[in-house]
């Protein structure tokens, strides 16, 4: 009510009496500076003692272009079936490593939601979320392998324990950024925090939930021939070993499933997850506003 | 849905509760940033008054309704609703206390990917217990319920709908069936209109009124149109910064006690028009 009171501008007298308006004086640019040479120096001397001879760099086209050869000229296609059955493992291993991930990290991550969990429960919820971050998964892998011997089951027990860490921060991310609107609703109506989280909170995240979900499959699909290469199983094992017999049109022959299965993985598994998110989106445009 | 079905009965030791009185003795909210949002308001709601707060937005009325189901924590003072202390609840006996008080936004609230029905079964979760809601089970009687109420706004058909998929106006009269679905004796308000189009408006104002008229029910609204204060409601209260700067007949209010409530004068925008 007062803003009608208040001059919205300055009045136009003043500068008419100082001439013609001129920039006020440039703020010192002495410490930004000083600042990008300390960073560009520290990241020359990085590389100082990482012992590089740099005069190998010439030779690594060449070599790359031996290697393509031996790999590509003529893969071996005689071990197909093996590999078809060793990717099967290495797609089972994803998705058992995903499942389990996504049924940990769905209850823990809504916990772990503000305005859901108390603090005392979602606090230590999100130190284990970033806890987990920081373990890479194939030293999860490692750890396991102790306990549980090299089975494709250690290398999906890694993943679903890997993944609760990130897949467990995007489902509280996803949860905290539901309008509160329905949230308020169910509460004004009597309703417990249980009863907000599955009417309010689950319906409107649902969708993004699932798809975070497929894209952990993805993920895992991906990692899990990394996980193979320790000897958790699966085509990433059987890549491995045919490396260290220098079989390399076999190696070839690998290279070219894993990248054609996991490309083809990405499609299907994409195109599911466009679809989800364009079913969730409303479909009756509000024409009330 | 009278006083004498097996709901209201049950409720036993909550019958006082179930009186729609509210009374608020010197209440002041503030709020934790320092914002004093209410300032020593003071005022008694018989049962079955229909009652509307006007004010600009800032001038607490969102805060005061939401005091009479502690969606809003008062800061000092008293507020009773039936003989109950709001104030001194919590747990189990907040929820129940809420489940005797409907309320209705102006963002209809509604959890828009789950279908009509689902939405209004809300309105039963104080009253039933909690695995029936959490498993979506509920009993024959909370469904017929449901389904009563929203037969008394005339979108039963709709029942399957995805809430999201209806008209703005659709949406708050589920949002009235959810709130009428708890079976309550005081019906809270918060801007219900204020989304709408004006013919919109009118009929769910109307819905209002009629929920007032026919059930009995305490209905507290808070509108920021002068026009539909005077036509719907037949008690006033005028929220300025916090403070109540006026309390009567709603009819009776002129322009100028509104141009002392806003503290401005009157502008086009304060009416809504077109009465049905």
């Amino acid at each position: 009510m007062s803003a009608a009171a208040r001059p919205q501008l300055r009045p136009p007298s003043p500068a008419a009496d100082r001439g013609a308006p001129s920039l006020p004086p440039r703020p010192s640019r002495t410490g930004p500076t000083v600042a990008a040479v300390i960073a560009g120096v520290i990241v020359v001397l990085a590389t100082i003692e990482l012992d590089i001879s740099w005069t190998s760099l010439g030779e690594i086209p060449g070599r790359v272009a031996n290697y393509l050869v031996l790999l590509f000229a003529e893969p071996n296609w005689e071990k197909l079936p093996r590999a078809l059955f060793e990717t099967w493992r290495s797609v089972s291993m994803a998705w058992l490593g995903a499942i389990g991930c996504v049924a940990l990290s769905i209850p823990l991550g809504i916990l772990a939601a503000r305005g859901v969990g108390p603090a005392w429960v979602r606090l230590p919820l999100r130190w284990l979320f970033a806890i987990i971050r920081a373990v890479p998964e194939v030293v999860i892998a490692l750890v396991l392998l102790t306990v549980t011997g090299l089975t494709p089951f250690t290398g999906a027990l890694a993943l679903g324990i890997a993944g609760i860490g990130t897949q467990g921060k995007w489902v509280y991310e996803t949860v905290e950024s539901v309008q509160e609107g329905a949230s308020e609703a169910v509460r004004a109506a009597g309703g417990s925090t249980a009863e907000v989280a599955r009417w309010a909170l689950w319906p409107a995240a649902a969708p993004s939930l699932m798809s975070f979900a497929l894209y952990r499959f993805e993920i895992n699909i991906r990692t899990s021939a990394v996980l193979g290469l320790i000897g958790a199983g699966g085509i990433g094992t059987m890549l491995s070993n045919y490396t260290n017999y220098r079989e390399w049109d076999t190696v070839g022959m690998l290279l070219i499933v894993v990248v054609v299965i996991t490309m083809l993985i990405d499609l299907i598994s994409g195109s599911i997850r466009r679809r989800i998110m364009e079913g969730a989106r409303p479909r009756v445009v509000d024409r009330t506003r | 849905m009278t006083a004498s079905d097996p709901i209201t009965a049950a409720a036993g030791d909550l019958a006082p509760a179930a009186s729609g009185a509210i009374t608020l003795r010197d209440v002041t909210v503030t709020y934790p940033g320092g914002t004093r949002a209410l300032r020593g308001v003071s005022l008694s709601i018989a049962p079955g008054e229909m009652v509307s707060v006007v004010g600009l937005s800032g001038s607490g009325k969102s805060t005061l309704i939401r005091t009479i189901n502690a969606l809003v924590p008062i800061t000092s003072g008293r507020l009773l609703v039936g003989e109950q202390d709001v104030s001194r609840l919590s747990g189990r006996s907040l929820r129940e206390l809420r489940g005797r008080i409907g309320m209705i936004f102006q963002g209809f609230n509604l959890a828009e990917r789950t279908s009509v029905l689902s939405n209004v079964l809300v309105g039963r979760f104080a009253h039933s217990p909690a695995w029936r809601s959490l498993l979506g089970l509920p009993s024959a009687q909370d469904k017929q319920i449901a389904i009563e109420a929203l037969d008394s706004v005339g979108i039963l058909d709709r029942a399957w709908s995805r809430a999201g998929a209806l008209s703005g106006g659709q949406k708050q009269r589920v949002a009235i069936a959810r709130a009428l679905s708890q079976q309550p004796s005081v019906m809270l308000a918060d801007e219900p209109v204020a989304s709408l189009d004006p013919p919109t408006a009118h009929s769910v104002m109307q819905d209002l009124l009629r929920i007032n008229e026919e059930r009995g029910l305490t209905v507290l609204v808070n509108l920021h149109l002068m026009d539909l204060a005077r036509q719907y409601t037949t008690r006033m209260i005028g929220l300025r910064d916090g403070e109540m700067v006026f309390d009567g007949p709603a009819a009776d209010a002129t322009d100028q006690d509104f141009e002392a409530i806003y503290g401005r004068p009157i502008q086009g925008r304060d009416v809504l028009g077109s009465a049905p």
